[in-house]
């Protein structure tokens, strides 16, 4: 029993003042994430790796819009979202106190243009991944063969972002690539998928033709 | 791939070639899927034989059986008994046989090892398999209203979206009395618990105050996980759909499901990320412990303690909040490692916590042990005989309160458990509710021991491979020492990145059959601690049915009331009741 109150003595007050006061949390915390609409490029890759499904991309009936939704409700706070995301437009922040009066309060969304090929005119992609796409791989270029340094994060996200398009620029972002073909390439980010394809096939006989006369 | 030249002998051979020998022509294949894994395939009506031999004659015990629609594989459905050997040449061995698709039939091996019986039931309800010979043939997991001929986890069965209509509005489930008195009378508890989380409907069979039998039902919350994993989501995401099996030990069966595909994927974990996976595991057995410690002085009615530990316990989960962002050690496995480092700070900061933790429970338990309940309420008390225990492989503290040396973490060292220095399985033998949570301090200590080792010898290097290529249709089975006893996950991918099958056993899974023995002999107000000390995960029953067998008469009983009972043994809430 005297053991008892000794402990009880030691102890002292184990209670906190939240929510009167608020909670210490330790950095690296895992609360609810937080979306930055501006810097974020409707890639959908947190929605691709989201493993309850909390994070969706829907596009709209006609094309022309994609949009970006998030349900807190779902979601499980793994953090995911935030290690996928090229542009660290989405991050887990501290705040966790996430209760809402009324069940669609739990979930936000926010859309973005969709653009349309130069040469077909068939939506796409997000306007702002193309863009970003766009500048990354000039930017690269511009700093052309001495990239590998001090670009070599930028490299890296360009060769990830191609990857994701579809995989047929992939390694141009690589050192090595001369700055006139990613330049070229840069130029190819205005069409669809299904004309790419076409000019590379196209690209892809007349190298074979080429080739065939040296022999 | 059967072994061409002799050289050293593989880890589970010598189990190979005794069943080779004891059985000629009975092994039909044998191949390794990890280092200390291997299968052997036997034509069905051999299993009994076979798994009887391994698990008696060669000190094997049963952690799991899984069975498989390998129908467009192979054209046959599979069983696989998966087992531990834990006498000479430690290894795990999985005896797997082929089931005609059209009978459906093979024989049962719970007549000679009791330890298949869930399993064996399992997989009626789910594959529609029939173990010819069965002494048991009620449902386990399907609900009452569930469909006959519907069997969820046949690959052509059902869309998990959608749940079939009910075919019947009555509980038509029946409890079993195995005792010989011919008068009884009977308690429910249930359906929700005294103390996890999971609701189950308890039965007890009572003579006046002492329990003669108890039967129970559960899976009322069974949430077709396995169904899910292999249809919604990719391989790589069911690490944390794992951790969602349990809500106190998520993290084991996190890393379990992650370690059976790295096994069976060939995927060499770096040593870095194996040292934080185990790190992890014992930080979550840190809290798990506290919990359990603290609903035992619950169950005593030393409320004062219970609250203590809690205080405690609050301590562990800021540690895990620490090292991990969350309260739980959750979300933290990918294929391949884990996703957070310790760093230089962080291991600093976790002595300290370490250190603090160790005073603070070594008062606390000197507290407990010197209250003159806690050894009038658990000694000799929900005793877990030997034989039992051997019969039915159950796992953690209650197998170690019984005697056994059984601790999968030094049985198959696995991760950087093969590094400890100086630790040893904890056991006991006094096989009462006293013995299990003597084994959960001792254990707690050594966990704290553990986390320090490793800080310390923990080498630098990444902590993630993508350095692999994928495999469809190889298995493996992954298997962690959660703190209520060893997780055994089963998967193997399909060529859709999804899982082809996967097979989650929870540690209290092998706990369950037992308790029925536990309770034999004890009164009503010990039920609560009994159940508690199998710590099976949280909220025990709610609501618990007591049947009087001499009056034929039924009472509920809520949590309350038998929560109550279990703390002040008086006021029992049988009394002037016998004749409602």
């Amino acid at each position: 029993m005297f053991k008892l109150f000794k402990e009880i003595g030691r102890a002292g007050n184990a209670t906190v003042a939240y929510p009167a006061a608020p909670l210490d949390l330790p950095d690296g915390y895992r609360g609810k994430p937080q979306h930055d609409e501006a810097a974020c490029i409707a890639c959908g890759a947190c929605a691709v790796a989201c493993p309850p499904n909390a994070i969706s991309m829907e596009l709209a009936a006609d094309q022309s819009r994609i949009t970006w939704a998030i349900n807190y409700g779902r979601c499980i706070f793994c953090g995911r979202c935030e290690e996928v995301c090229p542009t660290v437009a989405i991050k887990l922040s501290k705040e966790f106190e996430l209760a809402v009066g009324c069940k669609a309060d739990l979930e936000e969304s926010c859309s973005y243009p969709v653009a349309t090929c130069a040469r077909c005119g068939k939506p796409y992609a997000s306007a702002k991944e193309i863009d970003y796409a766009r500048r990354v791989m000039m930017q690269a270029a511009g700093a052309g063969a001495a990239a590998a340094g001090a670009e070599g994060d930028v490299d890296a996200v360009t060769g990830a972002t191609l990857d994701a398009e579809g995989g047929e620029l992939e390694g141009m972002g690589a050192a090595g690539a001369g700055a006139s073909e990613l330049a070229a390439a840069a130029d190819k980010i205005s069409l669809c998928l299904e004309c790419r394809r076409v000019d590379d096939g196209v690209t892809a006989q007349k190298r074979a033709t080429e080739k065939g006369g040296a022999r | 791939m059967i072994r061409k030249e002799k050289k050293a002998l593989r880890m589970g051979e010598t189990h190979v070639e005794a069943v080779r020998s004891t059985f000629p022509g009975a092994v039909l294949d044998a191949t390794w899927q990890a280092e200390d894994q291997v299968t052997i395939t036997v034509p069905a009506d051999m299993l009994p034989d076979v798994v009887e031999f391994l698990y008696y004659g060669r000190d094997g015990w049963l952690p799991n059986m899984v069975g498989n629609d390998e129908r467009s594989l192979n054209g046959h459905y599979a069983l696989y008994y998966l087992l531990s050997m834990e006498g000479a040449d430690p290894s795990f061995v999985a005896v797997r046989a082929e089931i005609d698709p059209v009978t459906r039939e093979f024989p049962s091996v719970t007549p000679r090892v009791p330890a298949c019986v869930w399993s064996e039931r399992e997989v009626r309800d789910m594959f529609g398999l029939v173990p010819v010979g069965l002494p048991d043939e009620r449902r386990l997991v399907l609900p009452d209203d569930w469909p006959n001929d519907l069997y969820p986890l046949r690959k052509d069965s059902m869309d998990y979206r959608k749940r079939p209509a009910p075919v019947s509005d009555m509980e038509n489930y029946s409890f079993l009395y195995e005792g010989d008195a011919e008068e009884t009378t009977q308690v429910p508890m249930g359906p929700l618990h005294i103390t996890s989380d999971e609701p189950g409907h308890f039965r007890l069979f009572v003579e006046g105050e002492e329990i003669v039998d108890a039967d129970y039902r559960l899976f009322y919350v069974h949430r077709g996980m396995e169904k899910v994993a292999e249809s919604r989501l990719n391989y790589d995401a069911v690490t944390f759909l794992a951790d969602r099996i349990c809500g106190i030990c998520g993290n084991a069966h996190s890393v379990a499901y992650a370690e059976a595909v790295e096994n069976a994927q060939g995927i060499e974990v770096p040593i870095r990320a194996q040292y934080i996976r185990t790190i992890l595991l014992e930080v979550e057995r840190l809290h798990s412990h506290l919990l359990n410690l603290g609903l035992v002085c619950h169950y005593c009615g030393f409320d004062t303690g219970f609250q203590h530990f809690f205080r405690v316990r609050e301590r562990a989960m800021d540690l895990a909040e620490m090292l991990v962002g969350a309260r739980k050690t959750y979300g933290l496995n990918l294929i391949g490692g884990v996703r957070r480092d310790i760093l230089e700070s962080q291991k600093l900061s976790t002595i300290k916590f370490v250190q603090e933790l160790r005073n603070d429970v070594e008062a606390l338990v000197d507290m407990l042990v010197s209250t003159a309940n806690f050894e009038s309420r658990t000694a000799g008390i929900g005793r877990l005989d030997p034989k039992i225990a051997r019969d039915f492989s159950p796992v953690g503290p209650c197998v170690r309160g019984s005697g056994f040396a059984r601790d999968v973490r030094f049985n198959h060292p696995f991760d950087a458990y093969k590094h400890l220095e100086g630790l040893g399985v904890r056991y006991h033998d006094g096989c009462d509710v006293q013995s299990r949570t003597l084994v959960r301090v001792e254990e707690f200590m050594d966990s704290l021991t553990m986390i320090e080792q490793l800080l310390d010898s923990a080498p630098a290097g990444p902590i993630l491979t993508e350095d692999w290529t994928y495999t469809p249709h190889k298995f493996a089975m992954g298997f962690t020492e959660a703190p209520r006893g060893e997780d055994m996950h089963w998967a193997m991918v399909g060529d859709n990145q999804k899982c082809y099958r996967w097979r989650a056993k929870a540690a209290t899974y092998s706990n369950w059959p037992i308790l029925r023995y536990m309770f034999r002999g004890n009164t009503v107000a010990d039920a609560a601690i009994i159940v508690g000390s199998m710590d099976p995960c949280y909220s025990c029953t709610d609501r618990v049915t007591v049947v009087d067998v001499n009056k034929h008469t039924e009472t509920v009983l809520t949590k309350s009331q038998l929560e109550s009972y279990c703390r002040r043994r008086t006021y029992s809430p049988l009394q002037g009741r016998g004749d409602a």
